[in-house]
């Protein structure tokens, strides 16, 4: 009883729609739920933006859409009834399970693996070069040498 | 005229098979007359891609409707400028115009380096070559673009062609994708540099310098060409995006990116001699990178809406990729010693390690992006189902790896070369971070909540401020021994060290453009079918509609909105969008109608007519901070010219070796 209500709904919002020449596109939902969805005309963008002159697909998608939202459909069950009747390559963005898991994990897992790179290119780098047993000399000696090479690289440096 | 484009193309393919063959030959022999030789049949070639150029220019501009290329792409509406773009407004013209700018860089490199590089030189002519034959190949045998139109053996001639696709007949689309292709194919000048150098064993890094500059160069007009790409979907797809994550933008982008990061660690190779292997990989890969997104464009592996028309194109292109990457992979590795690497890193909390970390970033970025635009591809040979990867995906995950860059542009530059004290970090960081957190502090306490654009407004603040100190505190050293006033020594400063000064106003470019990104958060929009007369508001904005007209010439037919906004009480200006329908080949447009403000821009498409054709639709949007993008831009550009200005103070980069204690000693001060 409860169908067939929203049904009858349905064709009369439709119908009301259809008789005020209303453009789906001044509905706010159907504008936000529409760039979710792509535009299957080839023009690859989304339901909403799609830039065609009546496009054969996003005008009737746009109607569509408008029906769902005055009949009160949840957004969620908007985004499903269009998956159903198009495949999963109607949404813009693919859902995160299964294999398609592996689509969003994977920019990731490139990150980590470059972090884990560069830490061992730093590593690397570090390990100070293997130096022969230098020529004996005291610490005093030692630290102004090392001040002074200290200072002439500041020099280079800057 | 198609037989003299078709003689001269056939032509120029046999003399880039000579130029390959001489100067191999001639390097590997050291015989200087075949070098020469090599060298003139690249002006040659030169010369006679220009002449095929001309001749499909001249059939075009004339209307020689017996090609068939000139019936695709081109009738006599059009006018001329558009008649000189449909050069480049199909496949066969585009590869024609791809091998011509080809020859354009080798001859300009071949005659820069005559004296120059004379060892690597050869090795350097025949990687152009090998390249410019395999193009020319395509010109000749797969796309050629003056291929006549014939029943049987004879000739035919149609009345007019079906024009150039008219969302391209718009003045930024006529410049875009040449400046795009001059990128795309400037890149080969770097990677045929480093292949010589590979070949030669080049000693010493005189060489990275020329590469340096002709990546700067290259890099430039690929900028260029992004942004020219970006301001032509703002202003004419009607939808008010600059960049929609489609797989030809992407393509575009990605060697970009890996130039971007090979620019930076350059550096590190010329001051500090390390990364040697990585900026070989990183030169090869923004070439191949290149040749993929040429791929991408014409095989129509992935769907797109830049794609041309499908052909089997895409195989030639994956034989050429393969053979180029083995090719390099075979040089780097057995060239390792070579690139040994000969300083050692001092500390983390160093300039080298932040350029490692900027390099980590980019590519990562990189390698996300084209993850993105082939999952569909895997997705579909794996699981059987066509899915879609659009602009929500590679928005959630480019914008925090984004920032992340836009962070590290601020940090890097405040390290020390070899090890930064706490100190001097504590120092250089203090004040532009308060900055920072004030800046997001008052945009929340204004009201704003959303989370990327705080991050990024305070972020932009924070690397404008280590900018602008870097620049007060040389200009102040130099004024106080100098004189004169801060401004005066600015430019002085800069003229010095072209480089490191030009090298921040570009990243000054970069955060004017991401002030312009996070604006988009706060964009607005409406959509109302109107009659004359009618009004509607979006945000602050009251539009009125005064007229709406109608009419056509002989390229289009037209329907116009002139339309009266006013803000508050005070009225701002008439906008009058307009949708098209070009008559050759029954397809759409919108001329929308922009009201450019530094805060805020008011847009308006004119979609089309309402069901019943009483109202016309009109979609109005406020993009805050979008003209940002365009001045980040300017100063991108002015900056990189500042980059390619030579320094008024030679740079000598010494190198600070460590060098292992050999057995004989100096004798030690006592």
């Amino acid at each position: 009883m409860r169908r067939l209500k929203s049904s009858v709904l349905v064709i009369v919002l439709a119908a009301l729609c259809a008789a005020q020449g209303m453009n789906p596109l001044t509905n706010e939902r159907v504008r936000r739920l529409g760039d979710q969805l792509q535009c299957l005309c080839g023009c690859g963008s989304s339901i909403t933006s799609c830039n065609m002159l009546q496009c054969h697909f996003a005008g009737p998608a746009r109607v569509k859409l408008l029906e769902m939202v005055n009949a009160g459909l949840s957004d969620q069950a908007i985004l499903d009834a269009f998956v159903k009747a198009y495949g999963p390559r109607i949404l813009l963005k693919p859902p995160a399970e299964g294999f398609n898991l592996l689509g969003w994990v994977m920019p990731f897992i490139g990150i980590l693996v470059g972090l884990a790179l560069v830490w061992y290119v730093i590593r690397r780098f570090r390990r100070p070069a293997a130096l022969a047993a230098g020529p004996e000399m005291d610490a005093a000696t030692l630290a102004r040498y090392q001040e002074r090479i200290e200072k002439d690289l500041e020099k280079l440096d800057s | 005229m198609e037989t003299l484009g078709s003689l001269v193309v056939v032509l120029a393919l046999c003399l880039s098979v000579f130029s390959v063959a001489g100067s191999i030959t001639g390097g590997w022999k050291r015989n200087q007359f075949l070098i020469h030789s090599a060298e003139r049949a690249v002006y040659s070639i030169w010369f006679l891609l220009t002449v095929a150029s001309a001749a499909l220019v001249v059939s075009l501009l004339t209307g020689d409707f017996r090609l068939a290329y000139v019936v695709a792409h081109s009738n006599r509406a059009m006018p001329p400028l558009y008649k000189f773009a449909a050069w480049w407004g199909g496949q066969e013209g585009s590869l024609l115009l791809w091998s011509w700018l080809l020859a354009c860089y080798s001859a300009v490199v071949v005659f820069t380096n005559r004296r120059r590089h004379r060892s690597m030189m050869p090795y350097v002519t025949a990687t152009l070559m090998v390249t410019q034959c395999f193009f020319l190949l395509l010109n000749t045998f797969v796309a050629s673009p003056f291929q006549v139109l014939a029943v049987g053996r004879t000739v035919q001639t149609l009345a007019d062609g079906q024009g150039l696709n008219p969302l391209l007949q718009y003045p930024a689309m006529a410049i875009h994708p040449p400046m795009l292709y001059l990128g795309y194919v400037g890149f080969a000048v770097p990677f045929a540099f480093a292949i010589g150098s590979l070949i030669t064993r080049q000693p010493g890094d005189d060489w990275i310098h020329t590469t340096r500059r002709w990546t700067l160069v290259t890099w430039l007009f690929q900028s260029c060409g992004i942004i020219l790409g970006a301001a032509w979907a703002y202003a004419v797809l009607g939808w008010g995006g600059y960049w929609a994550w489609d797989a030809v933008e992407n393509a575009s982008f990605l060697p970009w990116l890996t130039a971007t990061a090979f620019l930076h660690s350059v550096m590190m190779q010329e001051r500090k001699g390390m990364m040697k292997v990585w900026n070989m990989v990183l030169v090869s890969a923004t070439f191949l990178l290149c040749i993929f997104g040429t791929f991408l464009t014409r095989s129509g592996v992935v769907s797109s809406v830049h794609a041309f028309a499908q052909s089997s194109i895409g195989l030639w292109f994956v034989g050429f990729l393969a053979i180029l990457i083995a090719g390099t992979l075979y040089l780097i590795l057995g060239r390792l010693d070579y690139l040994r690497s000969e300083t050692r890193l001092e500390s983390i909390v160093s300039r080298e390690s932040s350029f490692l970390f900027n390099n980590l970033i980019l590519v990562a970025s990189c390698f996300a992006i084209l993850w993105g635009t082939l999952f569909p591809v895997l997705s579909e040979a794996v699981t059987g189902e066509k899915i879609t990867v659009g602009a929500p995906f590679f928005n959630r995950i480019n914008i925090p790896i984004g920032l992340f860059l836009l962070f590290l542009t601020g940090v890097g530059p405040l390290f020390a070369w070899r090890r930064t004290s706490l100190e001097s970090l504590r120092r250089n960081f203090q004040w532009p971070l308060a900055g920072a957190l004030a800046l997001a502090g008052a945009l929340l306490a204004a009201g704003v909540r959303h989370f990327y654009a705080l991050v990024s407004f305070g972020l932009c603040g924070f690397v404008a401020w280590t900018i602008f100190v870097e620049f007060y505190r040389g200009a102040r050293a130099i004024r106080a021994k100098g004189g004169g006033n801060l401004l005066a020594a600015a430019v002085e400063l800069a003229h010095r060290n072209t480089r490191r000064y030009g090298g921040y106003i570009v990243h000054l470019g970069i955060v004017l453009m991401f002030v312009g990104f996070a604006g988009s958060a706060f964009n607005k929009d409406a959509t109302a079918e109107v009659r004359i007369g009618d009004r509607f508001t979006l945000g602050s904005y009251q539009l009125v509609v005064a007229n709406i007209s109608s009419g056509e010439n002989e390229n289009y037919t037209w329907s116009r909105a002139l339309i009266q906004a006013s803000k508050g009480a005070s009225y701002v200006g008439t906008l009058e969008p307009e949708r098209r329908l070009y008559k050759a080949s029954d397809q759409g447009t919108s001329e929308v109608a922009i009201r450019r403000r530094l805060n805020e821009d008011l847009y308006l498409n004119f979609a089309g007519y309402s069901g019943d054709s009483q109202r016309a639709v009109i979609q109005a949007f406020v993009f805050p901070l979008v003209s940002w993008i365009w001045i980040g831009f300017w100063v991108l550009i002015a900056g990189t010219l500042v980059c390619l200005a030579p320094s008024k103070v030679r740079l000598e980069y010494p190198r600070t070796q460590v060098v292992g204690v050999k057995k004989t000693y100096a004798p030690v001060e006592k």
